[in-house]
């Protein structure tokens, strides 16, 4: 009996190790799709939460008339203090966040020994070489050109993301993305002057973040067995309950599709609202937390 | 014995269900989200029929998106919806003859949930088929 149990399992197996093409479910009527709505926390498989990478938060940060402050970033000469890899991992995040800043007001130099910081917790975090090391070495023959940069900057990340999930490294995935949230985070409070009235959209992009605070949480919360990475949540939970006082109201708009173009416009508006008080605490925990963070 | 057997089978079909995804996102989804720049964070899953995969993501003002759901082909075709914060339907992608990418602008920041849906299996076929399902982001500045 045990015998025959045991081949069918191994039938089991070697059927789903098939990589053969089966089309058979092509013609499939999903019309009980809205069924999956209602009952998705039963039947979803998975779920994932995204949080804005550095790249794409200097580019929110610029479109918002941002002003450079070299001051304010993490010194690239601290590289070599970070001995942990999960450290490392959070400081990879952090100079990618002051790397996506600086490339923003073209500052060559700076910019190169950030890709410096870069290369050497690639390597630190045994990122292979044409994952890391190599991407980097493009970004040094391209430093000059903004958008290459951007280009390289994004293709590094994604290749270092890609390779730690790939090979069962999440978690480290998770601290780079979290050093780079807060990193970002923290430049933009500095840079923001909330009486400033020319600085009213960086901060209704500081307002906004509620919901990728909210993302963050829950990515963290996402690898339970990694005891350092949970050990964040606290401080992120009370940036989080000041954040309730940020009050983002959501008027819903039309929704265009246009087929030719593959596109879809949502014309909704959302109003984002918060005290200077707000502000205030949002800032001095985005400053806490991120002194926790890069404390090698 | 057969609980060992069940482990040592779970265990194998897990390995294996990772070993046929390593490495798909990167040759086979990552390089078509140009000209977009990729978010860089690698969703990806191994699903089967009847499977349910969401993504939580924040679309900012005024910047522009694409939407790129990967899979491989024995999964048929697989459905794509972008729902608001209380799950309405932004777009489907059934309507649209199962197109795997689309781009979205958004006038104002939000929270959407991106779900994706692999289709049941019809009910003469014995051996559920499992393949790899990726969502990548891109963004334009």
């Amino acid at each position: 009996m045990n015998r025959i149990f045991s081949l069918f399992l191994i039938i089991l197996v070697f059927a789903s190790c098939q990589n053969k093409s089966n089309n058979q479910n092509e013609g499939t009527d999903s019309t009980n799709y809205s069924k999956i709505d209602t009952t998705h926390t039963t039947k979803v498989k998975k779920i994932f939460y995204n949080v804005p990478s550095p790249i794409e938060m200097s580019s929110v940060i610029q479109r918002s008339g941002a002003i450079f402050k070299g001051d304010i970033l993490c010194s690239y000469k601290n590289v070599e203090k970070y001995i942990s890899q999960n450290k490392q991992a959070i400081m990879l995040g952090v100079y990618g966040a002051d790397l996506s800043y600086v490339r923003l007001f073209e500052q060559i130099q700076l910019a190169m020994n950030y890709l410096t910081a870069i290369k050497k917790l690639c390597d630190a975090i045994e990122i292979p070489q044409e994952q890391g090391s190599k991407a980097i070495q493009r970004m040094e023959k391209n430093i000059e050109n903004k958008d290459s940069l951007l280009q390289i900057i994004s293709d590094t990340y994604a290749s270092t993301d890609t390779y730690l999930k790939d090979n069962g490294r999440g978690n480290i995935a998770t601290f780079v993305l979290m050093g780079g949230w807060i990193e970002s985070l923290f430049i933009a409070t500095q840079i923001a002057d909330y009486d400033n009235p020319s600085n009213k959209e960086i901060i209704e992009r500081i307002g906004e973040q509620k919901f990728s605070l909210s993302n963050l949480i829950e990515l963290l919360k996402s690898y339970p067995e990694d005891k350092e990475l949970q050990s964040y949540i606290p401080e992120l939970e009370k940036l989080k309950k000041v954040y309730e006082e940020v009050n983002i109201e959501y008027i819903k708009g039309d929704v265009k599709t246009d087929p030719q173009k593959k596109l879809t416009t949502i014309y909704s508006v959302a109003k984002v609202d918060f005290k200077k008080e707000t502000f205030e605490k949002i800032k001095t925990l985005a400053k806490q937390i991120r002194i926790n963070l890069i404390k090698p | 014995m057969k609980k060992i057997i069940f482990i040592l089978i779970a265990g194998f079909l897990s390995y294996s269900a990772y070993s046929q995804c390593k490495g798909f996102t990167k040759k086979e989804c990552v390089p078509q989200i140009k000209p977009f720049t990729y978010n860089g964070q690698l969703n990806m899953a191994v699903l089967s029929p009847g499977d349910v995969a969401e993504l939580v993501v924040t679309f900012y003002k005024g910047q522009d998106y694409r939407l790129f759901v990967c899979s491989q082909d024995n999964l048929g075709k697989v459905e794509f919806k972008l729902l608001d914060s209380e799950r309405n339907t932004i777009f489907y992608n059934k309507d649209h003859d199962y197109v795997n990418y689309w781009d979205f602008h958004s006038n104002a920041t939000q929270q959407l949930i991106v779900q994706v849906r692999v289709p049941p299996l019809d009910e003469d076929v014995a051996v559920a088929p499992t393949g790899c399902v990726s969502i990548l982001i891109g963004f334009k500045e």
